[in-house]
């Protein structure tokens, strides 16, 4: 494009609104004048055309300052100023790949992690007003116990007592067998009080629900099954109301069908009938805590009124009734509790998330920064010539900008695969199901690119537009002293960014180690290759004694067949987290407390210890042939209880006042029988054979030779030729339970050690661009001490020291935050103090020894310029 | 004075409308016009001038329409309108008291030393 045209193009653009030619035959008319005028003076016609041209191509150059003078053009300058910041992206690729790389991953973490925030934490109770349900508990500060089950006594007098809940009902779980024409299938079950749904506000998806009032005796044929239940067990049958379900002896109609919204709040329920108080033994006992309690507030009462209100309550029901002295109340709000082991991980991963991105966004004012000391001149130059700061500054938002949505766009794609690993990675039942990127994710990511661009693009642009741009311009652009003050604060930035990396890679270092620590804990017993499952024994056709028949009948069966080891049952699975604990009486114990403690119980039949490859210590195994009860002891439990004795023929009895209790034949060595980080409990292990009112849901432990699917169908046709009827459920492998049980830590490590490589990996890119900038402003002096002597090494000494000092600096101000930072995360350490030096001089080291790293490049660099080119500079 | 100086920012519209008082003139003829009237000292840049102009006439001040040139070429002529005579009054006088306090401050910081 001529000189010429350009300023045509100029002027035009510049006058707008008349037509193009008239501008052009205007400004044509012009140049002819002025080279008649020339021709007058005496200059030919050809030259006199060629200097009115030359002088008219002037003009472009005062554009910029009339721009400003005509004004009201700011759509039109917004689009100028994005197609120049596009030219600008194609001329520094690798700027605007870190920039976008940067953005993306930040942007993009965060994303992801709000994602799931917003399906669990941030996601309402699908029920009207759901933000006025709550859960009460009974409470014994004295036990830590802040949620116990509440007794239906208590739950009536709170009902009838308390002035805070416009409805409360109470929940049991119960388990129901439904006999189909094939196999007999367990089934999961509620029974509520008759104002549930009332009090959650449902509404039937199909017939009707249960209505304040109704009674368990009214109600004893009729049942309602869930909308998840309805579609798989039923094929959704659309005339599924007055269908017969046949439940274990009897029949129940189905009356109604919950809506799926019921699904989601309460996962993994089949059927819901009338809670039948009568059921309850005990039932007019206060301590018998039994049921679940949910309440809606009344409009305008707040947690904290009704929890005043109630624990009143609970005071005055304490002083009446002696068995519940020491036992009060709580009051959580429902939203809050289904999101209760979620909350406190996923809000350290958004802070973890959010210093990613803030470390990102130190990373793009460091390289805009960078930008714009290159591109100092052109700037002044702009200035000088007539163009505004704020249309200067408005320019380079509009860039950065650019990069922020360039990034948050390049941030989705990197928040979908994101989110799949979290969701592909977490437990069964951790997450809700469809948690996806929706629009208001969308939403959030936009703002994240808003704020980036303000908090990434403004400080360079005032920076660039700082009125000391006559001297930039006499310096060429390489103004020493305004370079000296960019490096400084750059310097600030990056020890900033180090510093934040360092708070994550000291928290990552930790839970890394942590579950280290998890994975090599000696459980006590062997997983490998034992399938668990649960089997109901349903009374009143089994006793007691037909109970331990089957088991033993079960026992030796399945041991003859191929692929299996060995079979026994407890009745507590393997690892179960709570489990039972119970008074015990150490008969004629010299023990200060007379021998009362509560202690963890599991009741086992012969061949578990063999089965779960528990060593015997001292004594013998319980067995088939005991006339009475035998018990075997943990380790821990024999040198608790009976500290330096034998305690073989010790007798150790079941409730408080059991005073002769049952003998104790063996030992057995520790397990972790509550959890893998629980530590192993003081067990007490009770033989089903012999003993009365023994549960009838047991858990089964096989072991086999084969894999888990041969063992676990053996064992399954092995039951069903003894009783056909009976349910076989929560059939899996024990490695299976304790990978489940890890899954979420595992989650959360994962997470928090890419949050950790990613903020390291943009300290390191940080690093990089400061010490690269610093070489660059003291390319003459490193000229001039190569001159006087010095060797490439100690040029390079000099560079590293320069890298290794930042990082140092940052790691001393990253000590101090995490220090904080740790005890965020202290809940999920295992075996590792928050203050593990070991840990946080090892990840110290990692992020010196990555910023000398990054500091390398350009150090060797700087030790290979050629003195004279660098002291000549240019 | 610098003999090419640019003519001083916001002085152009005083320029332009005391060049058109006379006659309807075309845009070349403007900057002549001034040029001369300013013994060759003010030197109006087209780039400043055709905005100018186009400026002005967006504000009513002056009229453009098509007519032709003293050599038969085809131009665009500038007329003042009856706003824009009034504007040039307002802005000669705004601009003679202007210039005398400048004349003033200048005279008492020559007779200081």
């Amino acid at each position: 494009m001529s000189r010429l045209t350009r300023a045509f193009r100029w002027l035009r653009a510049l006058i707008g609104r008349v037509s193009d030619d008239e501008i052009d035959e205007e400004l044509r008319f012009h140049l002819a004048m002025e080279a008649d005028l020339l021709e007058r003076d005496g200059m030919s016609r050809d030259l006199a055309v060629a200097e009115a041209r030359r002088r008219f191509g002037g003009v472009a150059q005062h554009t910029e300052e009339l721009r400003d003078v005509r004004g009201g053009r700011i759509m039109e300058n917004l689009l100028q100023d994005m197609r120049y910041a596009l030219r600008l992206t194609r001329r520094f690729p690798a700027f605007t790949a870190i920039v976008l790389l940067t953005l993306g991953i930040a942007i993009g973490a965060n994303t992801a992690i709000f994602s799931v925030v917003n399906a669990t934490l941030l996601r309402p109770l699908p029920f009207p007003d759901g933000d006025r349900l709550a859960i009460l508990y009974s409470q014994n500060p004295d036990k830590s116990l802040p949620r116990f089950s509440v007794s239906y006594a208590d739950f009536l007098d709170w009902r009838a007592q308390t002035r805070s809940f416009s409805g409360m009902a109470a929940v049991t779980g119960t388990s129901l067998t439904l006999i189909n024409d094939g196999e007999p299938l367990r089934l999961n079950g509620q029974g509520v009080t008759s104002e549930y749904f009332d009090v959650l506000g449902v509404r039937p998806e199909r017939g009707r629900l249960y209505a304040a009032g109704d009674e368990a005796t009214e109600t004893a044929s009729e049942i309602i099954v869930t909308y998840d239940f309805w579609q798989r067990q039923l094929a959704g049958d659309p005339n599924v109301v007055g269908r017969r379900l046949r439940l274990g002896t009897g029949q129940r109609t189905i009356v109604g069908v919950l809506p799926r919204a019921y699904d989601q709040a309460n996962p993994n329920v089949d059927v819901v009938t009338v809670l039948d108080p009568t059921a309850i033994p005990n039932v007019e006992n206060h301590a018998q805590h039994m049921v679940g309690v949910i309440a809606r507030l009344k409009p305008g009462v707040t947690q904290a009124a009704a929890q005043a209100d109630l624990s009143a309550v609970a005071a005055r029901l304490a002083e009446q009734f002696p068995q519940i002295v020491g036992w009060s109340a709580n009051v959580f709000m429902a939203r809050d509790e289904a999101t209760r082991t979620l909350r406190s991980p996923l809000l350290v991963l958004l802070a973890a998330a959010g210093l990613v991105l803030l470390i990102g966004c130190i990373n793009v004012v460091n390289l805009l920064l960078t930008r714009s000391t290159l591109r100092e001149r052109e700037v002044a130059l702009r200035q000088a010539l007539g163009a505004a700061r704020s249309r200067l500054i408005g320019q380079l938002l509009v860039e950065s900008g650019e990069l922020a949505v360039g990034g948050a766009l390049f941030g989705l794609v990197v928040a979908h695969f994101v989110l799949k690993l979290i969701v592909s990675r977490a437990p069964a039942g951790l997450l809700p199901t469809g948690i996806a990127l929706d629009w208001q994710v969308l939403v959030f990511t936009l703002a994240l690119a808003v704020a980036t661009t303000l908090f990434a693009g403004l400080w360079p642009a005032v920076a660039a537009t700082t009125p000391r741009l006559a001297k930039a311009l006499r310096d060429g652009g390489r103004s020493s002293s305004g370079g000296a003050r960019a490096l400084r604060a750059r310097r600030m930035l990056v020890v900033a960014e180090s510093s934040l990396a360092l708070v994550l890679l000291v928290c990552a270092g930790l839970v890394i180690q942590s579950l280290r620590n998890i994975l090599a804990v000696d459980l006590g017993f062997d997983p490998a290759r034992v399938v668990t499952m649960r089997v109901s024994l349903p009374g009143p056709r089994y006793t007691d004694t037909t109970q331990v028949q089957f088991f033993r009948n079960l026992q030796s069966r399945v041991e003859g067949r191929a692929g299996i080891e060995a079979l026994a049952a407890a009745n507590t699975p393997p690892l179960s987290v709570g489990g039972i604990t119970t008074n015990l009486r150490l008969v004629a114990s010299a023990r200060a407390d007379g021998g009362k403690v509560m202690g963890p119980v599991t009741a086992i039949t012969p061949g578990y210890f063999r089965t779960m490859r528990i060593r015997l210590l001292r004594g013998r195994d319980v067995s088939w042939s005991d006339a009475k009860p035998t018990i075997v002891v943990s380790q821990a439990a024999a040198n608790a209880y009976w500290p330096g004795e034998s305690p073989l023929g010790k007798r150790v009895g079941f409730g408080p006042r059991d005073t002769v209790g049952f003998e104790v034949v063996g030992v057995v060595n520790d397990t972790r029988a509550r959890g893998i980080t629980v530590d192993a409990p003081l067990m007490t292990y009770l033989s089903y054979a012999g003993a009365t009112n023994v549960a009838r849901t047991m858990s089964l432990v096989v072991r086999g030779r084969g894999d888990a699917a041969a063992i676990a169908a053996t064992t399954r046709a092995a039951i069903l030729e003894i009783d056909r009827t009976l349910p076989i459920y929560n059939m899996q492998p024990v490695t299976q339970v304790i990978d489940a049980s890890l899954g979420q830590s595992r989650l959360n490590t994962t997470l928090l050690s890419i949050f950790a490589m990613v903020a390291l990996a943009l300290a390191a890119v940080g690093i990089y661009g400061v010490i690269s900038y610093s070489v660059t402003l003291r390319q003459q002096e490193i000229g001039v001490r190569m001159a006087l002597g010095a060797s490439s090494n100690n040029v390079l000494a000099l560079v590293l020291r320069e890298g290794g000092l930042l990082a140092v600096a940052g790691t001393l101000v990253g000590l101090v935050g995490a220090y904080f930072a740790t005890g965020l995360v202290q809940s999920w350490l295992f075996g590792i103090g928050r203050a593990d030096v070991a840990t946080i001089a090892e990840t110290a080291g990692v992020l010196v020894a990555i910023a000398l790293l990054a500091s390398y490049l350009p150090a060797r660099r700087a030790s290979r310029v050629d003195p004279l080119v660098a002291m000549r500079g240019d | 004075m610098h003999p090419n100086a640019d003519v001083l920012q916001g002085t152009l519209d005083l320029l332009i409308l005391k060049a058109v008082s006379l006659e309807p003139m075309h845009g070349w003829g403007i900057s002549q016009r001034i040029q001369q009237f300013s013994s060759g000292v003010l030197e109006v840049n087209q780039g400043s001038l055709y905005p100018a102009l186009h400026r002005l006439v967006k504000r009513k001040w002056l009229e453009a329409s098509w007519g032709t040139s003293e050599n038969n070429r085809r131009a665009r002529f500038y007329k003042l309108t009856a706003v824009g005579r009034r504007q040039l009054a307002s802005e000669t006088d705004t601009w003679r008291r202007f210039s005398a306090a400048v004349e003033a401050v200048l005279a008492v910081n020559s007779a200081v030393p």
